[in-house]
């Protein structure tokens, strides 16, 4: 086995691990070795990232050791990040997150972020408490994919309804595929709110989302 | 029969005249607004306290007696004074805890947490946590809770040291630190941990000093479970939270004769043998709206070693059900789990403001029309809904099995 398939094997251990630490010392080494940033990316933290989501809906991972892996991976990305924007690499897509108005829950939102941008994604995060013409003004400058609407309470969720009008009335519900999540949504609530998705967590919004918009995972 | 009697059979799995019916704890009284709706709907001029805040953060009301007494409500809860609040802004405020809290619609979420700067365990120790024994907490408590026991029949509850071990640490620490220090930083997380395990005995032992003579349960508030998950592996539970769950239940039954009632929300199937292991009489609330959390299931595993609280859903059932459906899901619960004792009927978290009245009526009445012992039931259930646990349910309840880890595949 060769140093480079040593390098990206350690990195996609650590990654799961959420060793962010040992995965950024790592990830700068490998580069320092000539190591083409594309093949890091492709070859070790995106399979991590994706062997996390698969372990955390088989239900061995939870939330802390998918959000420290996540971490690692983002660590790893910011090493990366300039490097990978002189490639001609594209974003898989883009994805406008926000949580809506009145609610100022993010973890759920923080983790499918931290996925998506790991699974290859532009992600642009609003934060919480977002309000609707701040959702219509990043849909206007980012030309988004995909929106996604995070809501944590019952109280809250109904903000989908008013959102997703106010989208349509701008004209811009075309082309875009909206999600909505978060812990008392459901696919019920989903469909009646007239959005395209709903994922009860992180891992399964990249698979559904790759599915609609018919892209490979990359294993 | 009198209703500590009641009580007493109930918890020990014993049928009673009538499942036992509750409301008004801090985490499942009446949202402020859902109190008024309530109040009108009812028009009834007697029912006062939309003013009287139970808990802030959440905006709950200590229900009136006027309308305690005509739900017919079995429980009273006795809770610490809040003190050392300060008002931020007109939106924000700390508690003793140094978390401070922001409004939101119509409740209050954590805003910021004093240790999500914190690195050693030494910064944990520096926190001006707050002090136990300070009488402001107390006052009132003891007469209170004498004049109930001597002059009432209500069983009585020792409520409201707020946040479990783990739901402390997430609001001090923040979640997101928190669930990272869970994962990988396990000495932060332990000292916090202890530090809090700590405070809560030393809080305990105040609040019985009070009122343990006259209390016939207590209740503390965690929360271990997420919706379609639990919110922490298992194995994180069994050996960072349930051996100090063990050592704060031990250390509250050594200072008062009580039952012990541990809370979580969400599903926690895969931990319930440990959650009776640390000496849990009673788990509440039992969300049914969360993945696995079945009634007849549980009943059918637990009954006999655990009581279940709660049952009645705030989150999917009770803001959108017709009052005919209200009914039909509080008969199915005690037709699930009130059999055989073992049951205490009451709403899973707050009635909150997005619950018609109709509804929070239409739920009292049917638990007091259909919960008389003998229950005969299954003449108002659906056919499904009387159907003994399949074999895959029960075995859906278990710990998933490990999976091993795929190796590494590169694009080529």
């Amino acid at each position: 086995m060769s140093r480079e398939d040593d390098i990206l094997d350690s990195l996609y251990d650590l990654t799961i691990d959420g060793e962010r630490d040992k995965v950024v010392a790592l990830t700068n080494e490998s580069l320092e070795l000539g190591m083409d940033p594309l093949v890091v990316l492709f070859d070790a933290l995106i399979p991590a990232l994706e062997e996390v989501g698969r372990q955390f809906e088989a239900g061995t991972f939870f939330v802390p050791e998918m959000l420290v892996a996540a971490k690692a991976m983002q660590g790893a990305m910011d090493v990366l990040r300039p490097l990978l924007a002189k490639t001609d690499a594209k974003p898989l897509g883009t994805f406008v997150m926000g949580t809506v108005k009145g609610d100022i829950h993010d973890i759920g939102k923080n983790l499918c972020n931290i996925m998506l941008e790991g699974a290859g994604f532009n992600v642009i995060d609003l934060g919480v408490n977002v309000q609707e013409q701040t959702f219509l003004d990043a849909i206007r400058e980012h030309k988004p994919d995909a929106l996604g609407l995070s809501a944590f309470l019952t109280t809250t969720m109904p903000m989908f309804i008013p959102l997703i009008a106010a989208i349509e009335e701008a004209g811009l519900r075309d082309g875009l595929l909206i999600y909505v999540g978060g812990a008392p949504v459901t696919q019920e609530y989903c469909d009646k709110v007239g959005a395209d998705g709903y994922s009860p967590n992180a891992s399964a919004l990249v698979r559904h989302l790759k599915e609609k918009m018919g892209i490979k995972a990359s294993g | 029969m009198d209703r500590r009697e009641r009580f007493k059979k109930i918890t020990n799995f014993e049928e009673a005249d009538r499942v036992p019916v509750d409301l008004g704890s801090h985490v499942a009284s009446i949202h402020r607004i859902s109190y008024v709706n309530l109040k009108n709907h009812l028009n009834d001029p007697e029912l006062k306290n939309e003013d009287v805040i139970l808990d802030r953060m959440v905006q709950n009301v200590i229900p009136d007696e006027a309308l305690l007494n005509r739900l017919n409500v079995d429980f009273r809860w006795i809770a610490p004074n809040w003190i050392d609040v300060v008002d931020v802004t007109d939106e924000i405020y700390m508690d003793m805890w140094k978390i401070e809290w922001q409004f939101m619609i119509d409740a209050y979420s954590v805003y910021s947490s004093p240790l999500s700067e914190a690195k050693t365990i030494a910064d944990i120790e520096n926190h001006p946590w707050p002090d136990p024994t300070d009488p402001k907490l107390w006052e009132g408590l003891a007469e209170r809770a004498k004049w109930l026991y001597e002059n009432t029949d209500y069983v009585l509850v020792a409520d409201s040291i707020k946040g479990g071990i783990l739901t402390k640490a997430f609001q001090i620490r923040g979640y997101e630190m928190m669930f990272a220090d869970l994962a990988n930083n396990l000495d932060f997380a332990n000292a916090l941990m202890d530090k809090i395990l700590e405070m809560y005995k030393l809080f305990w032992e105040e609040f019985l000093k009070h009122v343990g003579p006259y209390v016939d349960m207590v209740y503390f508030t965690d929360d271990i479970g997420g919706q379609s998950s639990m919110m922490i592996s298992p194995t994180t539970f069994r050996t960072m939270l349930q051996p100090r769950m063990a050592e704060l239940i031990d250390h509250i039954k050594s200072k008062a004769d009580v039952k012990f009632m541990y809370h979580t929300d969400g599903t926690v199937t895969p931990v319930i043998e440990d959650i009776i292991d640390m000496g849990a009489d009673i788990l509440n609330p039992i969300q049914t709206s969360a993945i696995g959390m079945e009634t007849s299931v549980l009943k059918e595993l637990y009954h006999g070693r655990l009581c279940f609280h709660g049952a009645i859903d705030v989150q999917q059932m009770l803001p959108f059900a017709t009052p005919e459906e209200v009914r039909y899901d509080v008969t199915r619960r005690l037709y699930d789990l009130g059999r055989g004792g073992g049951y205490i009927l009451a709403p899973c978290h707050n009635i909150g403001s997005d619950v018609p009245p109709e509804n929070t009526e239409a739920m009292f009445k049917a638990a007091h029309e259909m919960g008389a012992y003998p229950l005969d039931l299954a003449q108002y259930l659906k056919k499904e809904h009387l159907e003994k646990p399949t074999e895959e349910q029960f075995a859906a309840q278990a710990e998933a099995p490990k999976l091993a880890r795929a190796p590494r595949k590169g694009r080529s």
